[in-house]
């Protein structure tokens, strides 16, 4: 109906577009966005620019609600775990990892069962990212992506501490997966990035020493 | 029924009671004029008995007469009084609603304000912007609509309105489900409605307060009998929306429960530490993260909104039931195909009762029967409108692709988000208050690494195909519909990859004899398979001139048959065997000088005829002798890219989506729309991706951008 405008562009991929043209279109600047899903836009949009540039992806558009804006984070985010997943699933096997651990310090309960199970690792990282992908597609917790309560906010912290543990398993038991993924994506340095800027895991938590590897600097870490 | 009787019953008793006095005056009458009589006898004597005789035989007829007047009179008296008592009536009872009505607003608002104090601890500093939005709802839902042809405002101040009410509508606790709710009923109600009507079809939308303080008496007179079963209608309607804003105030317990939730999450948080340790502490909540606690609230709001909004759509329906012309009238194709005697709606009260309301439209299922009287129950049987049942929730980004199991209420949706998900639709979650059942998921495929574009499913349902941007293909074993969403990973539910292709594969297509698959691809070539063998590579096709093809399906009739769709807007069928193009369906030739923008979205074989039908950019679908190659119709179906096509399995209905948000649905027969359904929201400018119809059950499916896929029965 708006399409009036005649020389507008229509942000589509067509069937038949090539894999590298796929989604590759011009930007669109987000007052301009006047979709429910105007925030997973421009998250996708500012990804797709330049995954590297972590800290320009995690900077909100003015006066965008907080709120939405790390639940669609966290939506993105568990999403693109699930290269991680695909990865892990040819090289993590349940007899070789037969538990979700990192460091030998911890053994994560898989919390996706009734009452939380021993999960082997894959099945872990499987199992939670299938129940964050329930979560936050919940009808009862988010049933809008416009405003969220803060009650549903809230939960999105047991997310992020859940879906991190996979990074930390990819990263003590599957390194060069890890490196592989990440050396793409980004996405563990940008991880650590939100949680921690949005305070949602506690430092002690981010065992991954991913950003201190970048910087050089960062805190000493056991 | 009623009012007939009734006025029967007062018509004959004042009729009767005037036949006996009208004795009395006459008799009297009779007796004075004998008396004349007698004095003319003395000065006329003899002369003229039989004139006077005839003079008074006119005289008391004359006076017969009269009084038969008086008896029709009384008689139409006794009807107006009784017509103005009903009208009188009728008139009381709107006046009862308007004021439950602004009763249930302003409780509505109050609760609203205690909410927000509550929840904030701040007033709601926006109590003077809420009255506009219930005193005046047709600005507040207008510009709520992304869609709405409202041109007259321009466009910046069209969004601020727009930025602006969509803020004061979320702070008040207007969830996006309820705005899309209503701009969905509006926005259908435009796509409709898009000539001249579509104004006087929003005036007809207003709240009831205006509609039936304004316009509405002067109808009702008409139809009294219609009127009455619907105010009636409308009395359980808001007796209904009372109850349900009880149970909004009786949600204070709800609230608890959350804020106990909320208070374990702190918990949660706090001992941070412990809850990673293997400890048995977690077990009372392990599962609050991913737990099935219920914060009905959002839900309670949307009901009673809806419950307002079934009202608005009962005045609606009335108007349209009064005057039928509407039905007809309207811009929707549903009007005039003649009744086949399947089950689905051919008839123009379909257009009435489907009228594209999307969800809200099954609300007004049970009123209808009230409305159309004896008649809708001697068509019920004939007609099948489809109404929303599922949301399948779960997936991150848009879903490109559906597919159903031939037998089971099963299905897979394929997502930009690189996984498949498997749905039982006979497991749901049992979701309170809510119209469209959830179902959650059994098992998600992954493997793909990069947005999965296509599916199709194998012809006993034991096996599925996807095709995805990175150029693979993967055969997978379907799991079996009652795993436990949760089991333990099983790497030989992959059965096979497919990989030489090079590009994006965009469409799949199964053979329904054969095990034999089609894949095309964006780079450029089609290629067929049998994925069972050793060998699955059987051949590969590829047209210089036609470019890169779009989308492929096996010719259903001629078993060595595919038709090939291009984004040149070329579509040809090509002989398998010879790998030879066998027909060039005419698109190409129809108009040469204006091919930008006609490329063919999907391409699908009719199930029994030789027919082809493709969906086109240019918002066309067009059908074509697959024997003749020459355009058999061409229409323009939607109001932007046509991007989906699915035909029933005995080939009489066709269904397509859009990226207008809607699907329809056709009778391939005579090309008329049956019925439209507004599905999904937009992302950047895509909407709907996929539609599907269940090979044996009475479902059907859309996929969307917003990353929800549809059921519908
Ligand atoms: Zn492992
Ligand atoms: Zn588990």
């Amino acid at each position: 109906m708006k399409m009036a405008d005649g020389i507008a562009i229509l942000r589509r991929n067509k069937p038949g577009t090539k894999a590298k043209d796929f989604s590759r279109w011009p930007d669109e600047p987000f007052e301009e966005m006047d979709s429910t899903l105007a925030v997973q836009q421009f998250i996708q949009q500012q990804i797709r620019r330049e995954p590297s540039n972590i800290v320009q992806i995690l900077t909100p558009p003015d006066g965008q609600d907080e709120g939405v804006w790390k639940y669609e984070h966290l939506r993105q985010f568990c999403m693109e775990l699930n290269g991680l997943a695909v990865r892990l699933q040819g090289d993590c096997h349940p007899e070789t990892c037969t538990q979700m651990t990192a460091t030998e310090q911890w053994i994560f309960l898989c919390a996706a069962h009734k009452t939380p199970k021993e999960c082997a690792a894959i099945d872990y990282t499987r199992h939670t990212l299938d129940g964050a992908a329930c979560l936050l597609n919940s009808n009862k917790y988010f049933p809008s992506r416009v405003s969220i309560k803060d009650a549903s906010v809230s939960k999105l912290g047991s997310v992020c501490r859940r879906v991190y543990r996979i990074f930390s398993h990819a990263y003590f038991h599957h390194r060069n997966i890890f490196d592989e993924f990440e050396n793409e994506t980004f996405l563990c340095r940008r991880f650590t990035l939100f949680v921690t800027k949005y305070g949602l895991m506690s430092k002690d938590n981010l065992i991954v020493p991913i950003l201190e590897e970048e910087a050089g600097t960062g805190e000493s870490e056991a | 029924m009623k009012v007939p009787g009734q006025s029967g019953g007062t018509m004959e008793d004042p009729s009767s009671q005037n036949h006996n006095g009208q004795l009395g005056p006459s008799a009297g009458g009779f007796c004075a004029e004998n008396k004349q009589s007698d004095e003319g006898n003395q000065r006329i004597q003899y002369s003229i008995p039989g004139i006077l005789h005839f003079i008074q035989h006119e005289w008391a007829r004359f006076e017969m007469e009269r009084s038969q007047w008086e008896v029709d009179r009384a008689e139409l008296q006794a009807r107006i009084a009784f017509l103005q008592g009903e009208r009188k009536g009728q008139e009381n009872l709107k006046n009862d609603l308007v004021r439950r009505i602004k009763m249930l607003e302003y409780v509505l608002k109050q609760e609203r304000a205690k909410f927000h104090k509550l929840k904030y601890g701040t007033e709601l500093q926006q109590g003077d912007m809420k009255p506009p939005v219930f005193d005046d709802p047709g600005v507040a839902e207008m510009p709520v609509d992304g869609e709405l042809p409202y041109t007259s405002v321009s466009n910046i101040s069209w969004r601020q309105g727009r930025q602006l009410l969509r803020q004061y509508l979320q702070e008040i606790g207007y969830t996006d489900t309820i705005i899309d709710v209503r701009s969905n009923r509006v926005r259908s109600l435009l796509g409709l409605n898009n000539n001249a009507e579509a104004e006087e079809n929003l005036n007809n939308s207003q709240p009831v307060s205006t509609a039936l303080n304004g316009n509405e008496p002067a109808k009702t007179p008409k139809k009294p009998q219609q009127h009455s079963s619907l105010t009636e209608a409308m009395m359980m309607d808001t007796e209904a929306a009372v109850m349900a804003n009880f149970e909004f105030l009786a949600q204070a317990d709800v609230d608890l429960d959350d804020d106990e939730d909320m208070s374990d999450d702190l918990d949660d948080q706090a001992d941070d530490d412990q809850d990673d340790v293997k400890t048995a502490r977690r077990k009372g909540k392990g599962n609050d993260g991913l737990g099935d606690d219920v914060d009905a609230e959002a839900q309670v709001v949307l009901n009673e909104l809806i419950l307002l909004t079934e009202t608005e759509d009962n005045t609606d329906g009335r108007h349209q039931s009064d005057s039928n012309e509407w039905g007809s009238g309207m811009g929707f194709q549903a009007g005039t195909s003649p009744r086949r005697g399947l089950n689905f709606i051919t008839d123009e009260e379909a257009s009435d009762s489907t009228l594209g309301l999307g969800e809200l439209a099954q609300l007004t299922v049970s009123n209808e029967a009230d409305q159309f009287g004896p008649l809708s129950s001697t068509t019920k049987e004939l007609r099948k409108t489809w109404h929303a049942k599922y949301t399948l929730r779960s997936h991150f980004d848009s879903v490109r692709a559906l597919a159903f199991h031939p037998v089971e209420p099963v299905l897979i949706t394929a997502s930009e988000d690189n996984t498949l998900k498997l749905w039982n639709l006979s497991k749901t979650v049992p979701s309170k208050k809510s119209t469209s059942l959830d179902v959650e998921p059994l098992y998600t495929f992954r493997c793909h690494t990069g947005p999965v574009l296509c599916l199709a499913m194998s012809t006993t349902g034991d096996q599925c195909y996807s095709g995805g941007v990175d150029g693979k293909i993967f055969c997978w074993n379907l799991p079996n519909p009652n795993i436990d969403p949760y089991d333990s990973f099983d790497p030989s539910v992959l059965a096979c990859t497919l990989d030489d292709h090079t590009d994006a594969i965009w469409g799949l297509s199964i053979h329904k004899q054969r095990p034999q698959l089609l894949s095309c691809s964006a780079d450029g070539t089609v290629k067929l398979w049998s994925p069972q063998s050793k060998i699955p590579l059987l051949s590969t096709y590829s047209s210089e001139q036609d470019g890169v093809p779009s989308s492929v399906d096996f010719v259903r009739d001629e078993p060595n048959r595919m038709v090939t769709a291009f984004s040149s807007s070329h579509c040809v069928i090509y002989d398998l065997e010879t790998a030879k193009p066998v027909v060039r369906l005419e698109s190409s030739q129809e108009v040469l000088n204006n091919v930008v923008g006609r490329q063919i979205n999907r391409v699908v074989a009719h199930p029994t005829l030789p027919l082809t039908i493709t969906a086109h950019d240019d918002r066309h679908i067009r059908f074509y002798d697959n024997t003749s190659g020459k355009l058999v119709h061409s229409m323009v179906a939607h109001l932007d890219s046509v991007t989906s096509l699915a035909v029933d399995p005995n080939g009489l209905y066709l269904l397509s989506g859009s990226h207008d948000c809607s699907i329809r649905l056709w009778n391939v027969d005579n090309k008329t729309c049956v019925q439209e359904i507004t599905a999904h929201r937009k992302k950047f400018d895509e909407s709907i991706l996929d539609v599907a119809f269940h090979p044996s059950r009475p479902f059907i499916a859309s996929a969307g951008s917003d990353a929800l896929a549809k059921v519908f029965t």
